[in-house]
């Protein structure tokens, strides 16, 4: 305890000179740019993509399409799925296909809902941060298969976007070899132009910890620019749409 | 380990990149690869001029706000639970960086791939107190086992081959691994996967700072930025002062414009958002988190008004790869740690002393495919042209060629001292004329001879036809067809009498 009360006095100390260096630091910008310091919202006439492209959108069924076209592009698998029912199928295939032996999967009510423990009595599922006493990265680190819901998706792009919580590791879309999305069909866009505001009008206070962007297997490029998958993050990623 | 050997002038270390076959080939090949990807992408895209555009006045209106946007993005991360920090110099970030190492007692630090920390030589101020740094991104890893720099901004081990490769990584395996990509990136996988769960810190770099939320973002292909993002329990973040942008708004611009400029990938495999340490319910994510903001030599480059757009870069490295010069030395000649058009430009505006890289604006044919490249239009190729300017005003100039191009306007100054030189050299360069060519490399011949043939002075100059050449067109008006001259004169005859014209 002792210890812990001088680690938060050092990091007083240092918010201490932070916050006196912030001054020096914003004024010597401000004489820099020959003005005195801007205190107020400047008026910001380009904000976000041009007017043409924030009117453009595709019908459900093209944004299917690009996405399926654009994820497979990536290296990544695509499933068109009538509903969860048939998402659970899908998963429990895939995993006797595979042998999958370990799964981790977030706390949500749509994935409890599928009952793949039932489905696949053999493997060992655990839910994340559903005891406090686990080590939770480790869980995943050894998972054959992460299953995640997604939050949104962008079709132009072939990305799919998940958010942090409590309830919502970071690591089960990150460490297991194999990552499972479901994306369910209405929360498929068009453009990254439709996600992303979301986060200004939902403000700081509003955010999670944590927003990613997937757009496929992880990769690199960067022996003889030949491309390999699965360098850090998972190397086999499937998204099913569901709907 | 990561010192950067800037012995010698651009010239020197482009001869040993020149000289080095390999190098040659591997670089113009990924340059060529980005570069059509890029031109792909943008075209696929369209109206990518328009997207330019818009990219350029967000960071134009940003930058010139700077002193509001980076204060309401500290304010924010602060309430977010970031400690943040403020650096003026390399040698206040390193200091900053090493304390929190220390009082963490660290003994390894995770990293992804950061130009910041390579800018303060980072690695070796943690090495140095006993504290082992790990790239890990595979490209970097690569060239930290070699004891390299970065040669390129996206492709950092541009000039290694998977045979050179092999034998790092085997070295540093205990094993002899095959030279097969597959089994190379498997191992460093396996490698570093326990690095990251038994790291104490990790650190990054930050491509954007979103102001009105206090969040950070990272681009990324391999997932090793959020493995540091993620599993250590301290998360310490370096940033340029000027990697502001305003708006999540804002951001699907940048996300437009940079991967598609980077490698012509329509988005990175990751784009994170971060924004602060882990909630104290969640069960993963760092439980402290630092942000280190970053001057050392940025600032001087506001209210400038020539070199001020400099601050509009998104490291990219797009003029890299449309750069003819940097497809033909590669990134070690520019003896930086940002190379390429980019690298001549910011290195010596960074380092306030122009005289030091006073030669590394010369590695730059002026030819403008930089700023046609630019996913923000920065006008690379004048800014070029501005330092080669302030440089000699300085009195740092080229001294040879301030000589040379004396003489040269004596020479030309004066049409028969400029034919007695002419005649001199027919003379004169029957000493080193072999079939017609010149291959000499003595003397003021030599850069150029080097690489290419300077062909011989022929026996009749330009010069020498020129008088008859003259002559020959004043004849030639003489002689003009009569029809021709007749159908001339009524033309004016019709003009001057007011007759319709082309207006």
């Amino acid at each position: 305890m002792a210890e812990s009360q001088t680690h938060q006095q050092w990091l007083d100390e240092l918010e201490a000179a932070s916050r006196s260096k912030q001054e020096k630091f914003m004024n010597s910008i401000a004489s820099k740019l020959g003005r005195p310091r801007v205190m107020e919202a400047p008026k910001h006439p380009f904000r976000g993509a041009p007017d043409f492209w924030n009117n453009f959108e595709w019908s459900q069924e093209e944004r299917v399409q690009h996405f399926t076209e654009n994820f497979k592009s990536a290296g990544g698998h695509v499933a068109r799925l009538a509903d969860m029912e048939a998402a659970k199928q899908f998963i429990a295939d895939k995993a006797n296909e595979m042998s999958a032996k370990y799964i981790v999967r977030q706390n949500q009510a749509e994935l409890e809902a599928l009952g793949l423990e039932a489905a696949l009595p053999d493997a060992s599922i655990s839910v994340w941060n559903s005891d406090p006493a686990q080590s939770w990265k480790a869980r995943a680190a050894e998972a054959d298969f992460g299953v995640v819901m997604a939050d949104y998706a962008a079709a132009y792009t072939g990305s799919v976007t998940v958010l942090s919580s409590k309830d919502k590791g970071r690591s089960v879309s990150l460490l297991p070899t194999v990552l499972i999305v479901i994306i369910p069909l209405e929360r498929l866009k068009t453009r990254l132009g439709e996600i992303l505001p979301d986060f200004d009008r939902a403000g700081r206070a509003s955010l999670p910890a944590g927003i990613h962007f997937i757009s496929g297997p992880s990769r690199s490029a960067d022996i003889e620019n030949d491309l390999t998958i699965g360098v850090h993050g998972p190397g086999i990623v499937y998204s099913l749409i569901v709907g | 380990m990561s010192t950067t050997g800037t012995a010698g002038t651009v010239k020197e270390r482009a001869d040993l990149a020149l000289n080095d076959d390999f190098l040659r080939k591997a670089v113009r090949f990924t340059t060529e690869r980005l570069r059509n990807g890029k031109k792909k992408a943008s075209e696929d895209h369209g109206n990518w001029d328009d997207w330019r555009e818009r990219g350029r006045q967000i960071r134009l209106h940003t930058i010139a706000h700077l002193d509001y946007y980076l204060n309401i993005f500290t304010e924010n991360a602060r309430a977010n639970g970031v400690h943040v920090h403020f650096a003026d110099t390399a040698a206040d970030a390193v200091k900053v960086a090493l304390d929190i190492a220390e009082r963490k007692q660290a003994k390894t630090i995770v990293k992804s791939k950061s130009m910041v920390t390579e800018e303060l030589h980072l690695n070796h101020h943690l090495e140095k107190i006993g504290i082992e740094a790990i790239e890990t991104d595979l490209g970097e890893y690569i060239i930290q086992l070699a004891g390299e720099t970065p040669s390129h901004i996206i492709i950092p081990a541009i000039h290694k081959n998977r045979y050179q490769i092999a034998d790092l990584l085997s070295a540093d395996a205990g094993e002899t691994l095959a030279p097969d990509t597959t089994v190379l990136a498997g191992f460093v996988r396996k490698k570093l996967r326990e690095k990251f769960l038994e790291a104490d810190i990790g650190m990054t770099g930050c491509n954007f700072a979103i102001a009105e939320t206090g969040s950070m973002v990272l681009f990324e292909n391999e997932g090793n930025a959020r493995m540091v993002t993620t599993v250590p329990k301290t998360q310490i973040t370096l940033m340029g002062m000027e990697r502001i942008i305003p708006s999540w708004t804002d951001l699907e611009v940048m996300a437009t414009l940079l991967p598609r400029s980077a490698t012509g990938q329509k988005l990175t495999v990751y784009m994170s958002g971060i924004t602060g340490p882990r909630r104290s319910e969640d069960g993963d994510g760092p439980e402290e988190m630092h942000i280190i903001i970053v001057d050392n030599g940025r600032s001087l480059q506001l209210g400038d008004p020539e070199f001020q757009e400099l601050l509009n870069c998104i490291r990219c490295g797009a003029c890299l790869n449309a750069c003819p010069v940097y497809r033909h030395i590669g990134g070690h000649a520019y003896g930086g740690t940002y190379s390429g058009p980019i690298g001549a430009v910011l290195t010596p505006s960074l380092q306030k002393n122009v005289g030091e890289w006073d030669d590394i604006a010369n590695a730059s044919s002026l030819c403008g495919a930089c700023y046609e490249a630019c996913p923000v239009k920065i006008p690379l190729h004048d800014m070029l042209v501005y330092l080669r300017r302030r440089k000699v005003e300085a009195g740092h100039g080229n001294k040879i060629e301030s000589i040379g191009m004396k003489g040269f306007s004596a020479v030309m100054g004066g049409s028969k001292r400029f034919r007695t030189i002419l005649n001199l050299g027919k003379l004169g360069q029957k000493l080193v004329v072999r079939n017609g060519e010149i291959r000499t490399k003595l003397g003021p011949l030599k850069g150029w001879n080097t690489y290419r043939v300077t062909p011989s002075i022929p026996k009749k100059t330009f010069r020498d036809s020129w008088g008859t050449i003259e002559e020959e067109i004043r004849n030639g008006l003489q002689e003009m067809d009569p029809a021709v001259r007749s159908r001339m004169e009524a033309a004016v005859k019709n003009r001057d009498k007011g007759g319709h014209g082309h207006g």
